[in-house]
């Protein structure tokens, strides 16, 4: 590192100082890695939101800026020009501006972590990876690596803003089989998912698999805990990383949710025998600030987003084999 | 049972807390609380996503509305109530509106009750709300017997299909006779495990902390008892005077009003002891055991435990505002206390000589909930005499209108002096986590909806309040106090307080 880190630290400790009756709180450090320039500006806005709703220590590690840059904003906001700079010093520099006794959350904004030295120099220590396998890749490279990763490193303590951001079309499909409906979870015979980019819908389907047993047989099949196929179909529709339907049919009755973006909200119907008065559900799609916040404060050990992932990741290879 | 443990789907979903399918039938539905607290509530569930989807809204009142004109209603005061970006408009609002429905009624006769019945079957057949039903009783507290009654005789104190409960505003009586009556009432036609008594306060979310605060941590419990602890301070304070609830207030007072339940309810969490576990009842059980251990003073003991005070005229906020006995619908030779004060005495090894000083009035100089546990001084000052200033450390539980936690602790003044003085660290919920604390109604309504009790009182912990509180009561009620009113508006209470006790933190 070209920068003289004690030069930054004086200046974090200048800018303390001068507002330290405002700093009671601190709850994390938060360690941004960037490496294009316009998502970077994009992930600054959204982490201000972030680091002014939680008290913490920001971190950028900027992979456009060379080495010798640097930036002390306020108090609690450093920037390090990084292009160039080995893992390992990055990794150390990471180390030395910290706040010490808090957790370290790392977000990973970069194409690509396999075979990346930074990212595991980095994440190692931390409480939480963040990561966004669709905001550089409305495929499902992206997903594809992950899954393939986190095989490889299940301590990585991670999470997924593509996965995060389906909590509510989880919960119009639990919505679905709470009541008496519940037997036909068990019935599913095809699913159908419209997303404009395939992180999201695969995650969705991973999800599925997991909770209800599914096992990943070939391009466009699952066979369910019996054994009987269950088809599937992903299409890319609509504006990137946002679902726009998802239909579950059964020998019996077909379950839909579809969105409603104008009126953010998921219009929920189901036809055949099991027929239901219609429901709406809030969409609420949350910012990538609030589904920042919500991978934090999820933090790490969650099975059920770890089991997703990995059926994902088995539904694309066996889909890649077949 | 939760929709959780059966349907594989719910697990580790971010909106676990959802209930099941029901109907709520709000009794009392054109009154006030309706309409600013309990009407948002539900509505605000709704566009945050915690209210089930299978879901109806059944108002019952004494004002005549058909169901459009109620529709209509909810909507016009939504419009008041919520906040300019969770306005009632667009498909949320569309399918909430439909699924509300109203009864005009007079809550003396049956057959109107019976109509009711008609409505929650139909909505089980139209909404799925699957037979589930929770019952609110936020009419006036003199026609909850009344409607219990009605509701055994129409056949609705319990479902065919489903679940029943009934949520029971405050007061929970007049006095320790009056409870009792009530709770005969109820407890003839409702189990116990589906009355829920509504204490709102219970609801704030950083009352709940202090369960948190006190048994998350492994650092605050050695040090929270009689040998650490000189005195606890629980306060609860407003600016405002009795507004449009003279009448009410005249014949409550504040000991009723706030001490008999929110204040002692404090008093119950921070004294408890841990419980074995976070299931209702064993959380209840602790809550009790330090109520029970509070023994009622004697009438001749009164006067050395407790003050009142009532206000005058004074100024509030920099504005002028009138003494009690001149707010509308207040006799003008009012005898009741606006302020009251008592200092209790848990009996348990770990309280025993602890005195709880509680504290509630209107009009003073500044809105405050806080619990203040205030630790013994340090046992030899070695500073010299610079350390006389050395304060005791103390640890505030704020509830309102700052949520949060301060600790009061000694440092060093830089510089060669040994100089010694008090600072704070300051944490506030609004600052540490950066959301705002879901509105309590939204807590209780959602908590009845899914059967937890927890937030809400169990009947043997009213009744012992009621006992705490009796003997105050009966003398203060017998006594006339010639000295009201005794404390300005925007003053620190009266005299008789500091008397009582004084240090009582500044507010």
């Amino acid at each position: 590192m070209k920068t003289s880190l004690q030069f930054v630290l004086v200046e974090l400790s200048r800018h303390y100082r001068i507002r330290c009756q405002d700093v009671a709180v601190a709850t994390m450090t938060i360690v941004v890695y960037v490496e294009d320039r316009a998502i970077g500006e994009l992930a600054r806005d959204r982490i201000r939101t972030l680091a002014g709703k939680h008290p913490c220590r920001v971190i950028v590690l900027d992979g456009t800026l060379g080495e010798s840059e640097h930036r002390v904003e306020a108090a609690d906001w450093v920037e390090l020009g990084v292009k160039g700079a080995a893992a390992q010093t990055i990794a150390s520099a990471t180390d030395v501006l910290r706040l010490p006794e808090a957790p370290v959350v790392l977000l990973w904004i970069a194409r690509g972590i396999e075979g990346e030295e930074r990212f595991e120099r980095l994440w190692h220590g931390v409480q939480t990876v963040v990561y966004n396998s669709s905001l550089v890749d409305a495929g499902c490279g992206a997903l594809r690596e992950l899954a393939a990763y986190v095989g490889h490193h299940p301590d990585l303590p991670l999470a997924d803003i593509a996965y995060l951001r389906l909590a509510p079309w989880q919960e119009s499909l639990a919505i679905f089989f709470d009541g008496a409906e519940l037997r036909e979870l068990f019935d599913l015979r095809g699913v159908e998912i419209a997303c404009g980019s395939e992180p999201e819908a695969y995650y969705l389907l991973g999800w599925l698999a997991a909770r209800l047993g599914w096992k990943a047989h070939d391009r466009g099949t699952l066979l369910d805990r019996n054994g009987v196929p269950v088809a599937f179909e992903v299409r890319r529709e609509g504006e990137p990383r946002r679902i726009r339907s998802v239909s579950l049919r059964s020998s019996r009755s077909v379950y839909q949710a579809r969105a409603d973006d104008q009126t953010q909200t998921i219009l929920m119907s189901v036809g055949g025998s099991s027929r239901h008065p219609q429901r709406f559900l809030p969409v609420a799609n949350p910012g990538i600030a609030a589904l920042v916040e919500r991978a934090i404060l999820r933090g790490r050990g969650d099975r059920i987003f770890a089991e997703s992932l990995a059926a994902a990741g088995e539904i694309l290879a066996a889909a890649e084999d077949s | 049972m939760t929709t959780a443990s059966v349907n594989p789907l719910r697990a580790g979903l971010p909106v676990e807390r959802i209930a099941n399918p029901c109907s709520v039938v709000f009794f009392g539905a054109s009154g006030d609380l309706f309409k600013r607290k309990l009407l948002p509530a539900v509505f605000s569930m709704k566009l945050m996503g915690t209210l089930p989807a299978d879901f109806a809204l059944v108002g019952f009142a004494r004002t005549a509305y058909d169901d459009a004109a109620f529709r209509e209603y909810c909507r016009a005061q939504l419009a008041l109530f919520m906040p300019a970006d969770q306005q009632p408009e667009g498909p949320l609002w569309e399918d909430f509106a439909r699924r509300i429905s109203y009864v005009t009624a007079d809550f003396k006769d049956t057959r109107y009750f019976l109509t009711l019945k008609d409505r929650l079957a139909r909505n089980d057949a139209e909404f799925a709300t699957g037979g589930n039903h929770l019952f609110y009783l936020a009419t006036p507290p003199p026609v909850f017997p009344e409607i219990i009654a009605r509701l055994q005789q129409a056949g609705l104190e319990r479902s065919a299909t489903g679940w029943t409960r009934i949520v029971v505003e405050k007061p929970f009586g007049t006095d320790l006779a009056s409870a009792r009556a009530l709770q005969n009432a109820i407890e003839a036609v409702f189990p116990e495990s589906t009355i829920y008594r509504i204490d709102h306060y219970l609801g704030k979310e950083p009352v709940q902390d202090i369960i948190a605060l006190r048994f998350a941590n492994t650092i605050f419990e050695p040090i929270w008892n009689r040998n650490y602890v000189q005195h606890v301070q629980i306060t609860s304070a407003e600016t405002l005077g009795v507004e449009e609830r003279g009448g009410y207030y005249d014949q409550a007072g504040a000991l009723r009003d706030m001490l008999q339940n929110h204040v002692i309810n404090l008093l119950a969490l921070v004294a408890m002891e841990a419980p074995i576990s976070s299931a209702a009842d064993d959380i209840r059980d602790e809550k009790y055991k330090v109520l029970s251990a509070i023994a009622p003073c004697s009438h001749a003991e009164v006067w050395s435990v407790s003050a009142r005070g009532q206000y005058g005229p004074g100024a509030i906020d920099g504005r002028e505002v009138p003494g009690y006995r001149q707010e509308r619908d207040v006799a003008p030779d009012s005898n009741t206390e606006t302020f009251a004060a008592l200092k209790l005495y848990v009996e348990s090894w770990r309280w025993a000589g602890v005195p709880f000083y509680l504290r509630s009035g209107k009009r003073l100089p500044r809105k405050v909930a806080e619990i203040a546990v205030t630790f013994k001084p340090i046992p030899h000052r070695f500073y010299g005499e610079s350390t006389e200033a050395i304060a005791p450390n103390v640890l505030v539980i704020k509830i309102e209108p700052d949520e949060g936690v301060s600790l009061r602790f000694e440092a060093k003044v830089p510089g060669p002096k040994e100089h010694v003085r008090s600072v704070y660290m300051d944490f506030n919920y609004g600052t540490g986590f950066g959301v705002e604390s879901p509105p309590a109604y939204e807590r209780l309504i959602g908590d009845a909806m899914l059967g937890d009790q927890t937030l809400f009182t169990r009947w043997d912990a009213v009744e012992r309040a009621w006992e705490i509180v009796t003997p105050v009561l009966e003398v203060w009620q017998n006594t006339k106090d010639f000295s009201f009113p005794n404390y300005a508006a925007g003053s620190q209470g009266p005299q008789s307080a500091n008397d009582l006790f004084g240090e009582w933190r500044r507010l």
